[in-house]
């Protein structure tokens, strides 16, 4: 049975956003920090490894296509991260055993992440206050679609500047 | 005065300005990366008897040393360090850093002072954190491991 719809009554009616003050912000770049969404930034190439992968392996395809740091999926899942800091850390005193081992006995699991809906602000602060300094981004499913570091917030902040 | 603002007309020394290592020319590879480690920091800063920058040895030098498996970890790092420190003063602005970081692909920034010697450290991470201070409101206080989103819908 189809209801009618009955009007509000006269005078009754609420704005739930009548109270609402938009933040101000002093220029663009604060404003494009706090409302664009992260996929405004260059989040993409990345490169995804298997936690079976070696890691004197890994340290030369990091060094081969020059990035800081590789992410570890099994599947569409993120495991970890494996970074120049977990070689620093965890390889370079023992290399000759330490580099044989598996990735996934020596990359940092279960890293902080972000949403490719959370803003460029979000991320920097995952990032100082976390101290991470690369950072994956997921999307709904949680499935990896980029990573975020602090190279290409650096592009992303020179625009304003030039 | 907003973000934009601040970058243009403050100095770098508003940024955290990190206690550098510094270590000769004819320290080892390994004492680098023991220091790194201790530190954990991705830079040390090779200084001459004065203690003014000659060169800097990071850890993507340290990845790159690794692979090349010619060397030993014992040789000196003069001959493995990047030969130039670009370092900058700590009455430079921020922005002025910014562009330096994004022109010549730098990480780490030594700091100096009027007579040419190393008194800190900054770059990729001071800048992060100053920036991130502009924005409190948003430290996530989501958890590490909970969802943005629910794999099913609550209630009836």
């Amino acid at each position: 049975m189809k209801r009618k719809r009955r009007d509000a009554p006269p005078g009754d009616f609420q704005d739930p956003l009548s109270n609402y003050d938009p933040p101000i912000y002093a220029d663009d770049m604060e404003k494009s920090l706090c409302e664009d969404s992260i996929l405004d930034l260059k989040t993409t190439p990345f490169r995804t490894v298997s936690p079976d992968m070696k890691v004197c392996d890994a340290i030369k395809l990091m060094v081969e296509i020059d990035v800081a740091c590789l992410l570890v999926t099994e599947g569409d899942k993120l495991l970890g991260i494996f970074s120049e800091r977990d070689v620093l850390n965890k390889v370079t005193q023992d290399f000759d055993i330490a580099s044989q081992k598996p990735i996934g006995q020596v990359m940092t699991q279960d890293p902080m992440a972000v949403y490719e809906t959370d803003t460029p602000a979000d991320a920097l602060n995952i990032m100082a206050t976390a101290g991470f300094r690369h950072i994956p981004v997921l999307d709904v499913d949680d499935k990896v679609v980029g990573i975020l570091g602090p190279r290409r917030i650096t592009a992303y902040l020179q625009h304003y500047f030039e | 005065m907003g973000l934009r603002q601040d970058i243009i007309l403050q100095p770098i020394s508003e940024l955290s300005i990190r206690e550098a290592i510094t270590l000769g020319p004819e320290a080892t590879v390994r004492e680098c990366a023991d220091q790194m480690r201790r530190h954990k920091l991705g830079c040390v800063v090779v200084v001459d008897s004065e203690g003014k920058p000659v060169g800097k040895f990071t850890e993507r030098l340290l990845m790159k040393f690794l692979v090349d498996h010619s060397h030993s970890l014992d040789e000196p790092v003069k001959g493995f360090m990047y030969q130039e420190s670009n370092s900058m003063k700590e009455s430079d602005t921020i922005a002025r850093l910014l562009a330096r970081m994004r022109t010549k692909m730098l990480r780490f920034v030594p700091v100096v002072d009027d007579a040419g010697k190393v008194i800190g450290l900054t770059g990729q991470k001071g800048l992060i954190e100053y920036i991130a201070e502009h924005f409190p409101r948003q430290v996530k206080t989501r958890e590490l491991k909970s969802k943005l989103f629910m794999d099913q819908r609550e209630g009836a």
